[in-house]
């Protein structure tokens, strides 16, 4: 009985232990970073097709879909670009309006973009259940690989 | 034997556990809808043809009115049904004035409710029906004011018994609206754009907003003794058949989010 607890201990360490060991490579020489910035590039137009020449345009960042991250005007094409933040991918809203026309757009940005308006997040009391959980099926385990084997 | 006796026990504590984690609620607050007719309603505003328009009343009947957290949000241009995947909505019928609290009066609150769930409600809906009881009965917009120019004055009530129900997406404005916080209230917002049915002055003539406008003369062409009350079968047999036509087409644009687009059928 003890064996198998300290079986199921060790693995649980090397598994821990292998998560948290960074994998160095070694290398000299050159070294070359680059990165990669995507324009985004937005056409305003009215429903008839004319352009909202000088429409005033705000963007939003998901980590903080309240606050403009930018604002500007079109130009007399309608056209205005940005490059968005990549440190924050998700879900980049852009709202156009001029003289009481308006209209916004919803651009994903980066992998897995996360969804902005999620249907609320965990309370406080469900993480501490939560937590407690977790602990109790720890504890389970290691009560079980502890459990005396019947002669 | 003992350890038997105590897994009962502690197996029906972690079942519990798990109830009670699903069952702690989600995070909640406050979610107010209102009503909007804009300073156009609140101050009055100059017709695409002159005509100085002041209301006293502009009574709306709302019903099914619904908010909605949508992804991906919802696109009003689109015409596709709305799938909410949080949805609140008020459940009775109200019948508001737009009109109500003068000049700067703030925008119309309709309803709220206390317990809805945080989040972004990025998707509006609701019906204008006939009104049951009250100022508005029968109707599901009344237009009650005067019109004055060049020393003429006609004092009107327009009814319209006509049903919409309008599907909008993100409201469009100096702010953005419906985002919900823990223990925090936030609003929605309907919003009416009057000078659709009479064209705006202050815009320009060529604008589709003054194209596709009545204007308020055909309407004081047909009034008699400075007065017009009429219904939409009134107005049928009355005004022109293209001024009719007009009316009949502007009024499902009545309902916006701010300044962006529903759809209405």
């Amino acid at each position: 009985m003890c064996m198998k607890w300290r079986i199921a201990a060790c693995l649980f360490f090397v598994f821990i232990l292998g998560l948290g060991v960074p994998i160095k490579a070694l290398a000299h020489g050159a070294k070359i970073e680059y990165t990669v910035n995507v324009a985004i590039e937005l056409v305003a137009a009215y429903d008839n097709g004319e352009p909202m020449a000088g429409a005033q345009f705000v963007v939003y960042a998901p980590d903080d879909p309240s606050t403009p991250w930018l604002t500007g005007f079109c130009d007399d094409e309608g056209r205005f670009s940005f490059v968005p933040d990549t440190s924050k991918p998700g879900i980049w809203d852009v709202q156009v309006r001029q003289a009481g026309h308006g209209d916004i757009v919803h651009i994903p940005i980066g992998e897995d973009a996360a969804v902005t308006g999620s249907a609320g997040g965990y309370t406080t009391l469900q993480i501490v259940l939560m937590a407690l959980c977790v602990v109790w099926g720890t504890v389970g385990t290691a009560l079980y690989f502890s459990r005396r084997r019947r002669a | 034997m003992r350890k038997r006796m105590l897994v009962l026990p502690i197996a029906v504590l972690f079942v519990v556990s798990i109830m009670l984690i699903g069952c702690a609620g989600a995070a909640v607050g406050t979610l107010q809808f209102d009503a909007n007719g804009e300073d156009f309603v609140r101050q009055g505003f100059v017709s695409k043809d002159g005509w100085s328009i002041d209301f006293d009343h502009v009574y709306i009947t709302l019903a099914d009115v619904t908010a909605c957290q949508t992804d991906p949000p919802y696109d009003p241009h689109s015409g596709a049904d709305m799938n909410c995947d949080v949805k609140i909505s008020l459940g009775n019928v109200y019948t508001v004035d737009l009109a109500e609290g003068g000049d700067n009066a703030p925008p119309i609150l309709v309803g709220e409710v206390s317990d809805a769930p945080v989040g972004h409600y990025n998707a509006i809906s609701w019906k204008m029906v006939k009104a049951p009881t009250g100022p508005a009965a029968g109707y599901s917009v009344v237009v009650i004011g005067t019109a004055e120019k060049e020393g003429q004055s006609v004092d009107f009530s327009i009814k319209v018994d006509e049903e919409y129900e309008y599907a909008c997406g993100e409201y469009v404005g100096d702010e953005r609206k419906g985002m919900l916080q823990e223990g925090g209230t936030a609003d929605v917002e309907m919003t009416f754009h009057f000078d659709h049915i009479f064209g705006d002055a202050e815009t320009p003539m060529d604008d589709d907003l003054n194209v596709s406008a009545v204007g308020f003369e055909p309407f004081a062409s047909i009034a008699e003794a400075g007065k017009l009350d009429a219904d939409m079968a009134e107005l049928h047999a009355k005004l022109a058949a293209g001024d009719y036509q007009m009316l009949v087409d502007i009024l499902p644009t009545l309902g916006h989010v701010g300044e962006g687009h529903c759809h209405c059928e």
